[in-house]
């Protein structure tokens, strides 16, 4: 049943898959706009021209041509953003070997698969792809915009951190595999050395490189000269020492994660976020002071022994002590509903409801250096909107459009139309094709 | 006894090859096709014309009042037929057989990153690993193709391909020109690096730029041999020199949509030769493809990838995309004014290939196109337009002529040319009878001659009319083809390989429920065969 439902969401939204110029033109009238940062205006309008957010207030006259929404009743904010997904690739782990930085998701990327629009169905318009957790260091990822039906090249985020994958205990030191595997490491202090290697290995290898450009530079030495080979591998490394590209770990423990920063501390790059971090309650003094955020599930623990020390309050508890924190989804699924994740943390630890709808706006843009594009409803950012019936962070709520750079990508009532229609063509063929075999 | 009953065998299999080889080496008349309507592809077709074919080439190609038929000449009275160039299929991983591999094992603890290799065979040549079939090259003429790419099918660097002849099995004959093209996959092994496509993409990049480093190196190396440290010899990368430093094609595989554009991107960085292969979803690139001008080999082959929008909306869908959706990919193209070849890399027989071609035609793809694709443009692709492609004076004389225009339904191809050489085309059986019964399974059989007997295990399999199979004895396994029941007439062929030699037989008998019985005949004799039926549950049967 369940998968007759996808099915048939799949059917229907391929059917209204709008056009391929991006940066469109909207005005949205009469909804009340969550702007996350500046505050809540009761009733207004959001006028966008070519995909950017020209004017937010009230009584914007629409220019000639513009296509209008009427919100009234509803409310507007900003579309959502996942910081942590696997989504719309065809791989994420190159497990056959634990250090890969050299891999992009960029040479991975499906347009077409259905999370996708699964996304947009919960109001989700930006998600952080990532590498999975198999390898300590995995690879590269990338920040795409969920613009289903468009090509996979005009989905990716440039403006975006360049982020690199690390992954901490159990999942790298393979302790949950039902087969043995010899793969290095097999422990957490395993976990630690490799890393500590190849970042000791890039850092020669950049000596090298210097030493090179210095003796080229220099008149004397110009013979015997033979540029070093370059390493992709290497200079991925190389980036993140250099500061051009920010590491993402995902982890679980407190002690490991202390140890992981020690280490940033030590090599000299930059932790933009711990993922899931169910631990981070203990150690908020040290995100704090290291501008760290995390990217966790709201009340989503115990699934396995490191696991264990989750809470639910944690979310709220950390945004509380200063921590950058989002909700992230790591689920095709869960995706569609953020905004209830975020809304729990109302209940558990009792944020506002601006404070929880930062969780999956603001907070992880700002982990994603897309902050001046994306996350709040201001002047200049891009029109990326969602909307919905109720408040979202009401427990009754749903997303009933959702709009990238100002081009209408999910429509629900439009939706619910051609659902209908197709019910009934399908109904229509089977009827006939029955009375095709009576006689 | 055994040993002597086999001897006895070979000796006699020894005889025949030298038979068959003997007649190999004939010299081929010259032929003179007379009032047959041409269609030579670059130029007007001729209503009622001449075509004269002498050591290999076409001497002339023009209407009949232009020349007088020389008298040495075999004339082919072909009134009512067509003549066209011989087909080109520039792209099939058949007529090779890669060579069997270790399975790949786990890697150790403490390993270096790097250590194993995997699919990386750039200096695999697949002209070394030809094992032409004249059962797969018959199946070849009948649809009128006389010219394929035969390129190796496996690993990232799969291997350099040779564009042969279809004039019999010798390899040497065959080439046309070899090698044509580096073949890269963007496929992954299982537990060794690189197992996924991001590793594959990053595996490509590294080895490209270690071409370029390596290649300076030496290069400096050369110029100042005393206080520079040699490099270590590195096979592979020696073999990508002609393709990433002299610039010769690479033919890219693509699977899927982002297959193309990982290709376009590689292409684009390191400024290589690339065309692309497989692309049965080019049209869904197609703007791309205009902007990159580089030429395609699509593959028409129609089932669409599992990454594909069309097989996630259910059973329905996936079968309107396969029957309607991905057959018109080529339609597409030719409307967005992209020139292409036609191949039928991924399918396992020729026949299919044709139907697809029937299909595509079907979608929307115009015939003169579709002709196109499969001659002038492939020729042009693969650089060979000077001497195939298109029938003219001075081109090789690969000629077929069909029985009415080409890839209709009902038209046959009656006889095909290649190098000049004359292949006529077994019709096929006359008023065929539904199948008496169902011959799938096992059966044990023994082969009774002059030169004593051979035991076998014969396995086979039916679909409706058609047979297939293996036979299997103390020689090996031989393949079963072209098979046909009609009632309860059985034929089929045995392509036999004995002591690295090839050699067809046909068998023609009976088939009862549990009882084949017939006859093998071969160049220069005959023996009789018997074979019954396997119970299943035995050979079902399990060790406990």
């Amino acid at each position: 049943m369940k998968k007759k439902i996808t099915t048939l969401i799949l059917g229907l939204s391929f059917l209204f898959i709008p056009g391929f110029a991006s940066g469109q033109d909207l005005l949205i009238k009469n909804g009340t706009i969550l702007t996350v940062t500046k505050g809540t205006i009761p009733q207004g309008d959001i006028l966008i021209i070519k995909g950017v957010i020209k004017q937010i207030g009230e009584n914007i006259e629409a220019p000639k041509g513009v296509k209008i929404i009427d919100a009234t009743g509803k409310y507007v904010i900003p579309g959502i953003i996942d910081s942590h997904t696997h989504i719309a690739i065809t791989a994420s782990n190159e497990s056959s070997e634990a250090i890969t930085p050299e891999v992009r998701i960029r040479d991975v990327l499906n347009a077409e698969a259905p999370a996708i629009y699964t996304a947009l169905t919960g109001g989700v318009t930006m998600v952080h792809t990532m590498h999975g957790s198999g390898n300590p260091i995995g690879g590269q990822n990338i920040v795409l915009k969920m613009k289903w039906g468009h090509p996979s090249e005009e989905m990716i985020v440039h403006e975006a951190y360049r982020t690199l994958k690390f992954a901490l205990g159990e999942n790298v030191k393979q302790s949950n595999f039902f087969t043995t595997t010899s793969r290095y490491p097999q422990s957490r202090m395993g976990v630690n050395a490799i890393i500590r290697r190849e970042f000791l290995k890039a850092k020669n290898y950049m000596e090298k490189r210097d030493r090179y450009l210095k003796a080229k530079k220099s008149k004397k030495s110009s013979k015997n000269l033979i540029p070093p080979r370059k390493d992709l591998r290497m200079e991925a490394l190389a980036d993140v020492l250099r500061g051009k590209m920010v590491a993402r770990c995902h982890t679980y423990r407190a002690d490991e994660t202390l140890e992981f920063i020690n280490l940033s501390k030590e090599l000299g790059f930059k932790i933009a976020c711990f993922e899931h971090a169910s631990e981070a309650f203990k150690i908020t003094k040290e995100l704090v002071s290291e501008g760290i955020g995390i990217s966790v599930f709201l009340d989503n623990w115990a699934y396995k022994i490191e696991a264990y020390e989750g809470i639910a309050y944690s979310a709220a508890y950390c945004t509380k002590k200063g921590v950058l924190v989002s909700i992230n989804s790591d689920s095709s699924e869960r995706i569609r509903r953020l905004f209830n994740d975020a809304a729990k943390a109302m209940k558990y630890g009792g944020l506002s409801e601006e404070e929880a709808l930062k969780l999956i706006t603001i907070n992880p843009a700002i982990q994603l250096g897309v902050e001046k594009i994306a996350g709040s409803l201001e002047v200049g950012k891009h029109g990326d909107i969602a909307i919905f019936n109720e408040h979202p962070m009401s427990a009754y709520t749903r997303c009933d459009m959702t709009i990238i750079e100002g081009e209408i990508y999910f429509d629900r009532a439009q939706y619910l139309k051609e659902r209908e229609e197709m019910e009934k063509k399908k109904k229509a063929e089977k009827d006939k094709k029955k009375k095709g075999g009576e006689r | 006894m055994r040993f002597k009953k086999h001897l006895s065998f070979i000796c006699f299999f020894i005889a025949l090859l030298l038979l068959a080889s003997s007649l190999l080496a004939r010299v081929d008349p010259a032929y003179a096709l007379v009032n047959c309507k041409i269609i030579p592809v670059s130029s007007p077709v001729i209503v009622k014309g001449v075509i004269i074919i002498r050591d290999g080439l076409i001497e002339f190609v023009g209407p009949a009042e232009k020349i007088a038929i020389p008298e040495d000449a075999e004339v082919i009275e072909a009134e009512g037929l067509v003549a066209y160039p011989g087909l080109i299929d520039a792209h099939t991983n058949l007529f090779i057989e890669l060579p069997k591999e270790e399975p790949q094992r786990r890697r150790g603890v403490g390993m270096a990153p790097q250590e194993k290799e995997s699919g990386r065979y750039p200096d695999v040549m697949a002209l070394k690993l030809l094992k032409p079939k004249k059962s797969t090259m018959e199946s070849f003429h009948k649809i009128g193709v006389t010219t394929v790419l035969a390129a190796p099918g496996k690993g990232i660097f799969a291997g350099q391909s040779v564009l042969l002849n279809l004039n019999g099995e010798k390899p040497e004959a065959m080439v046309v020109r070899n090698p044509v093209a580096l073949h890269i996959n963007f496929s992954t092994a299982r537990g060794v690096y690189p197992a996924t496509v991001m590793g594959t993409m990053a595996f490509l990049r590294q080895s490209f730029m270690d071409v370029n480093y390596y290649h300076s190196y030496k290069s400096f190396l050369a110029k100042k041999p005393k206080g520079i440290k040699r490099p270590e010899y590195n096979p592979l990368l020696e073999a990508l020199f002609p393709f990433v430093l002299e610039k010769k094609p690479i033919i890219f595989t693509c699977r899927n949509q982002e297959d193309i554009k990982r290709a376009l991107r590689l292409i684009d960085e390191f400024e290589l030769n690339g065309l692309l292969g497989g692309v049965n979803e080019a049209w869904r690139v197609a703007e791309n493809l205009k902007k990159a001008k580089i030429p395609l080999l699509v593959s028409l082959h129609f089932k669409p990838p599992y990454t594909s929008i069309y097989v996630n909306q259910g059973e329905e869908m996936k079968e309107k995309s396969e029957k309607e959706i991905y057959p018109a990919n080529t339609a597409k193209l030719q409307k967005s004014g992209i020139k292409f070849a036609v191949t039928s890399y991924g399918l396992m027989k020729a026949d299919s290939f044709l139907k697809n071609i029937q299909k595509a035609i079907k979608a929307g793809l115009s015939k003169e196109e579709a002709l196109k694709a499969l001659t002038i443009h492939p020729a042009r692709i693969l650089g060979v337009s000077n001497i195939m492609g298109s029938l003219e004076a001075g081109k090789i004389a690969n000629v077929i002529l069909t029985s009415g225009e080409i890839f209709e339904e009902k038209t046959r191809v009656e006889k095909v040319f290649v190098d000049g050489i004359l292949f006529k085309i077994k019709k096929p059986p006359k008023k065929a009878k539904a199948a008496a019964l169902n011959i799938t399974g096992k059966w044990k059989g023994t082969v009774s001659g002059s030169m004593g007997e051979l035991d076998m295990t014969i396995e086979l399999e039916q679909v409706e009319n058609e047979v297939t199979g293996t036979i299997s004895s103390s020689f090996g396994k031989w393949e079963i083809s072209d098979g046909f029941l009609s009632g309860n007439d059985l034929t089929f062929t045995i392509s036999a390989e004995i002591m690295g030699q090839s050699m067809e037989m046909e068998f023609s008998g009976k088939a009862e429920k549990d009882l084949i019985e017939g006859t093998i005949t071969f160049e220069g004799g005959s023996a009789e065969i018997r074979a019954t039926r396997i119970p299943e549950e035995r050979s079902q049967r399990r060790e406990p």
